[in-house]
């Protein structure tokens, strides 16, 4: 799906690693380097990316990377 | 009834047997009812404030659910919210307003008698009402759904384990545990009796007994000697580790026998290099707890301000996670040490790669240790705030460390030295161990032999050389 490759796409330039693969199920813990700080980072970096703007509630409300897509995914629909 | 007391042994060994024989509802039930005695044994009067916390949370978080207005949720999650709070806030924090008011008004002329609140502190407080509005915040961002059992919640709220000192477990991670059926086998068991052991040992052998050296030590007036303030520092800061791991163990073992799984919330704390690491190894339940609920909130509706919208977040996080504490300046000074600890790291951390790559190449270096070293003394620093009497005694005590540190002629230094070292070498042999498996429980999953000759060794030097029965656990006080 186009909107997962450009996801990744932001996760890898963020992260500086060309090897990540995220999936719906992929949270902080499995990625090196994404701790409380670097998550501002990659959500600004994703808003920019897709020209979005997400609300707080639905930051906060975040599981996985699966929610952060769906949402992204009824943004760029919409 | 602390946990290293008769009373608890005999009030739990009671619960427990009746558990094993009841089925899931009737434990739930029992459960309540064991808290409730355990909390009412601490002080009754303040079971009508649990009783409080409990039915507004229960009602609120059934109202943000069923709901379909935001506007509506809002409410109902701004009611649940204001009412813990207040209620933590008038009971813990008013006088220290009030005095702080007081003192800044006399410094401007004005003399004013304001009425002190003369009310004990109710136990647990600061555990249970962060605890309960876990539920209410978690169900407003969709991440649970309430629950239509006003027993079983009152249950998440009381649940003794956790009641007195945390951790402070999240509705969505132990309400489900509390919903289900449990399956109490004889593993648990084992493994809860370890972690209980462990943490009995923790807390009558080392933290009571480092407690008499740091107490000595605070307790002396004046003119200080930077080497024996050291000591006390040390010995502070494993009896501060030795009694709250303690308790979060033996909560986690006593979970564990009845079929729970308790958070952890200490991962070799001291083993730390950095700020965000000590953060992510140290009262664990109560950092991501400030990181999810204070920390990302203010930090994301920053975020345009890019690292300064980190940096904002966590000063006024770890300022509030000082206070948490307690109301004195020592504990926001402690706080804000650590605001500005991070504060650093965050400006000056390298990035993700080459700290993985600097990661992988020194796990078990010299050098890896050297910082281990170094950085233990940094969370030495913070605990003299934390421990000292006021913040006058916290200044003269650094200057006494800086400027009047004296090594020779120093019998108490010597006694000290020995006595911290003899209280602690069982503890970091352990830990050293478990730092190099990678895991806290490698010395539960060793062979026979070595756990028989710790549990006899661990045994007799409670037994010989415990420091007295039933002490309370300092995180008690919060």
């Amino acid at each position: 799906m186009a909107a997962l490759e450009k996801l990744n796409a932001v996760f890898q330039e963020v992260f500086s690693n060309d090897t990540i693969q995220i999936k719906p199920e992929t949270t902080a813990n499995d990625i090196e380097g994404w701790d409380s700080f670097s998550h501002i980072t990659l959500i600004v970096a994703i808003e920019t990316r897709f020209n979005i703007k997400f609300s707080q509630k639905e930051l906060l409300s975040f599981k996985n990377v699966g929610d952060l897509l769906n949402c992204i995914e009824k943004k760029t629909i919409a | 009834m602390t946990f290293n007391s008769l009373q608890f042994a005999l009030f739990f060994i009671l619960v427990y047997l009746i558990y094993l024989v009841l089925h899931h509802k009737a434990q739930n039930i029992l459960l309540l009812a064991a808290s409730c005695v355990f909390y009412a044994a601490w002080d009754w009067r303040f079971l009508s404030l649990l009783f409080i916390s409990t039915t507004t949370d229960y009602f609120c978080g059934l109202k943000i659910h069923e709901n379909k207005d935001e506007r509506l949720k809002k409410k109902f999650l701004f009611v649940s919210i204001i009412v813990n709070l207040s209620i933590l806030i008038i009971l813990k924090y008013c006088n220290f307003f009030v005095t702080n008011i007081v003192t800044l008004l006399n410094y401007a002329g004005v003399r004013l008698d304001l009425l002190i609140l003369k009310t004990a502190l109710p136990l647990g407080i600061s555990f249970y009402t962060f605890r309960t509005m876990t539920y209410t915040i978690d169900i407003y961002a969709g991440k649970m759904k309430p629950t239509s059992s006003y027993t079983d919640y009152a249950l998440f709220v009381t649940f003794f384990p956790l009641l007195a000192a945390g951790p402070i477990m999240r509705a969505r991670d132990l309400m489900p545990q509390i919903e289900s059926p449990r399956k109490p086998d004889l593993a648990n068991f084992y493994e809860g009796s370890y972690l209980i052991f462990w943490g009995l040992f923790q807390k009558i052998f080392v933290a009571d007994n480092l407690a008499l050296i740091a107490n000595e030590v605070f307790n002396s007036p004046p003119p200080y000697n930077g080497a024996i303030i050291l000591s006390g520092i040390y010995a502070f800061a494993f009896q501060l580790y030795c009694d709250f791991a303690g308790y979060s163990n033996i909560a986690r073992g006593l979970g564990k026998c009845m079929g729970f799984d308790i958070t952890i919330n200490f991962n070799l704390p001291y083993f730390a290099t950095n700020p965000q690491s000590f953060w992510n190894r140290w009262h664990i339940s109560l950092s991501t707890w400030f990181r999810d609920y204070l920390y990302y909130p203010i930090a994301l509706s920053k975020r345009h301000w890019g690292t300064w919208s980190s940096v904002f977040a966590t000063i006024i996080t770890f300022t509030l996670c000082g206070l948490w504490h307690g109301a004195a300046w020592t504990f926001v000074i402690w706080g804000i040490y650590w605001a500005i600890l991070l504060v650093i790291y965050i400006l000056i951390k390298p990035s993700s790669r080459k700290a993985t790559a600097e990661r992988k190449a020194q796990s078990v270096s010299i050098w890896h240790w050297i910082k281990i070293a170094l950085f233990f003394q940094l969370i030495c620093i913070g605990w003299l705030f934390f421990r000292a009497e006021s913040c006058s005694q916290a200044i003269q005590m650094l200057h006494g460390l800086f400027l009047n540190f004296k090594i020779i002629n120093n019998p108490y230094l010597i006694a000290y030295g020995f006595r911290i070292t003899f209280y602690v070498i069982i503890l970091l042999l352990m830990e050293i161990f478990q730092f190099f498996k990678n895991d806290q429980m490698a010395v539960y999953r060793s062979n026979i032999f070595a756990k028989a000759a710790l549990y006899i060794i661990c045994y007799y030097l409670m037994i010989l050389h415990g420091a007295g029965n039933g002490k309370d656990f300092i995180y008690f006080q919060f």
